[in-house]
């Protein structure tokens, strides 16, 4: 273990000082919610493609794309494969995104409102919190476990670190909104991808791409390279992350986020096809630090944990200095992504889980002070939440299934909303419903009851069923619904 | 040089899907980086100008 020296101190302080003195600095030019929530839609294409990348790749997606290369071989980075096809196809086509962006509206339930009325919209939003909290609840002791095996420092002090690190990320987030989060986005993706360029070919000088190919072949066979022949895969696997992928992108609250920014849906569409490679990078590198673990790492080096032994290796073999740099990387993956998620969530809380509250229109004043108050709230979850949830299964496993809670849903509704006239309120009723009840009673069958091995070995499985079923009620609830009888051209009776 | 060419080399044999990927990603992710934090710097400088101006004409 090379540790922590000064130097990597210094470089670690001088980062995190520069990025909470922009963000907060940046708090002077919010004086509305829409600024606090979308930047005034001001965010331009490079702002975007910086702000998208750092916020999609945090310390619990290096963590878990670094497992699945440490436990699947190369075949473990299919995912970003399926997202990099599925969020360029969907930017250049302008597919959902283009009618989203146009509507002029900050969030997704707000566009269900004009088509399935009011309760669909509050419903909708209940159930992208409830998916999104859980989603987000692993991310801090993920974060704080990598931070700890990569540093050598004290277990003990994971809680207190993480703590920190939280609050200092919500003071900028809760004073600047989404100003504050695309100027320090900006900051970060810089300091991330600098960390992980760095670290990838420090990896591949001293292992070599010779020996990562043998470790794959000699451990898992043809099933390392091909994803149809791995045995942890297969089809099902393939085709779960296929839907999965492409619900993120067109409804993930964080992604979404971008194009509701954007000055208008042309550059929400160029900031997605440019963007896009970037997800091959965002489940290729990490992967390939995970073969660099099974490769080099002994099983008792592992400790039984796939999930550590990236980290673990990381701390054996980055020097000083570069140690410093891989560290501030990682914490401005995890700081960009945690304050995405705390506001774009939040900003689902206020524009549609409280618009029955606003009967009258709020002051702006008022406004931004309930964002802030939200903001906070979703920060003391995630400490709660994080420090006690212990997950089954592997991490990307679960972070689909808890995703799917919501993506299921709400990507069908986005879909038939803006491409089929007959959707209505009923199915779309019936479509939350099945799609919020799927997920949460895999998750509860992971825990209890008679199949919970079976679950753990077929979360994938489970995953489609979403999806299918969700889909079949939106199209049975919609039709179920009788139509207006029209007794003139154009005219209900 | 020649060590660096000949590492492309052995990433394009054998399982050469997953060589030429990591290539690839590599190169562009590396370009795009500096790309970007050009670029991006102008759109924030920009961004936050005409937030002022705006604010200005808001009061």
């Amino acid at each position: 273990m090379n540790g922590f020296t000064f130097l990597d101190g210094g470089i670690v302080g001088i980062y995190l000082l520069v990025t909470m003195v922009v963000g907060i600095a940046i708090r002077r030019y919010v004086g509305r919610v829409e600024d606090f929530l979308v930047a005034r839609r001001e965010m331009d294409v490079y702002l975007g493609i910086a702000s998208l990348a750092a916020t999609e790749f945090g310390i619990v997606t290096c963590m878990y794309a670094a497992q699945n290369g440490f436990e699947k071989g190369f075949a473990g980075a299919v995912p970003g494969l399926l997202t990099f096809a599925a969020m360029f196809l969907v930017g250049w086509t302008g597919f959902c995104i283009k009618p989203l962006r146009d509507s002029g509206v900050m969030t997704i339930p707000e566009l269900f409102e004009k088509k399935y009325g009011s309760r669909v919209r509050w419903a909708a939003g209940v159930v992208i919190v409830l998916g999104g909290l859980l989603n987000m609840g692993v991310f801090l002791r993920t974060g704080g476990d990598f931070l700890v095996s990569v540093a050598g420092l004290n277990p003990n002090y994971l809680e207190y670190m993480m703590t920190g690190l939280l609050v200092g990320v919500a003071v900028y987030t809760i004073l600047g909104g989404m100003l504050s989060v695309l100027v320090t986005d900006y900051l970060q993706f810089i300091v991330m991808s600098a960390g992980l360029i760095v670290t990838t070919f420090l990896i591949l000088s001293k292992v070599g791409w010779g020996t990562l190919v043998e470790t794959v072949e000699t451990n898992y066979g043809a099933g390392g390279f091909n994803p149809f022949r791995n045995d942890t895969m297969g089809w099902s696997y393939v085709v779960f992350n296929i839907l999965l992928n492409t619900a993120a992108v067109l409804t993930w609250q964080t992604q979404i986020a971008r194009v509701l920014s954007a000055k208008d849906s042309r550059i929400g569409r160029m900031v997605y096809t440019r963007t896009s490679f970037f997800f091959v990078a965002r489940w290729l590198i990490p992967g390939i630090w995970g073969i660099a673990a099974l490769a080099l790492l002994t099983p008792e080096q592992i400790g039984g944990s796939s999930l550590l032994a990236m980290p673990r290796l990381l701390g054996m073999i980055v020097p000083a200095g570069l140690m410093g740099l891989l560290i501030a990387a990682m914490l401005a993956a995890d700081m960009s992504t945690d304050s995405s998620y705390m506001l774009t969530w939040g900003g689902v809380i206020y524009n549609d889980i409280l618009a029955p509250f606003r009967k009258t229109k709020w002051s702006e004043k008022r406004g931004l002070v309930w964002n802030r108050s939200i903001v906070a709230l979703i920060g003391v979850f995630l400490l709660i939440y994080g420090l006690w949830y212990e997950i089954e299964g592997d991490l990307w496993t679960y972070l689909g299934i808890t995703g799917t809670i919501y993506l299921s849903s709400m990507s069908v509704l986005l879909i038939a909303c803006c491409y089929w006239p007959r959707a209505n309120n009923w199915g779309a009723t019936a479509a939350i419903v099945c799609g919020a009840a799927v997920p949460v009673t895999t998750l509860v069958l992971q825990k209890v009851g008679p199949w919970t091995e079976w679950i753990k070995g077929n979360g994938a499985l489970c995953g489609i069923a979403a999806y299918v079923i969700v889909a079949l009620s939106m199209v049975v609830g919609s039709l179920l619904k009788p139509q207006p009888q029209v007794v003139a051209e154009g005219v209900p009776a | 040089m020649m060590a660096i060419i000949d590492g492309m080399r052995s990433m394009l044999t054998g399982h050469w899907f997953w060589g030429a990927v990591t290539l690839v990603c590599l190169t562009w992710y590396s370009t795009v980086t500096v790309y970007v934090a050009i670029k991006g710097a102008g759109d924030i400088r920009r961004m936050l100008r005409r937030l002022s101006e705006a604010n200005e004409e808001g009061r």
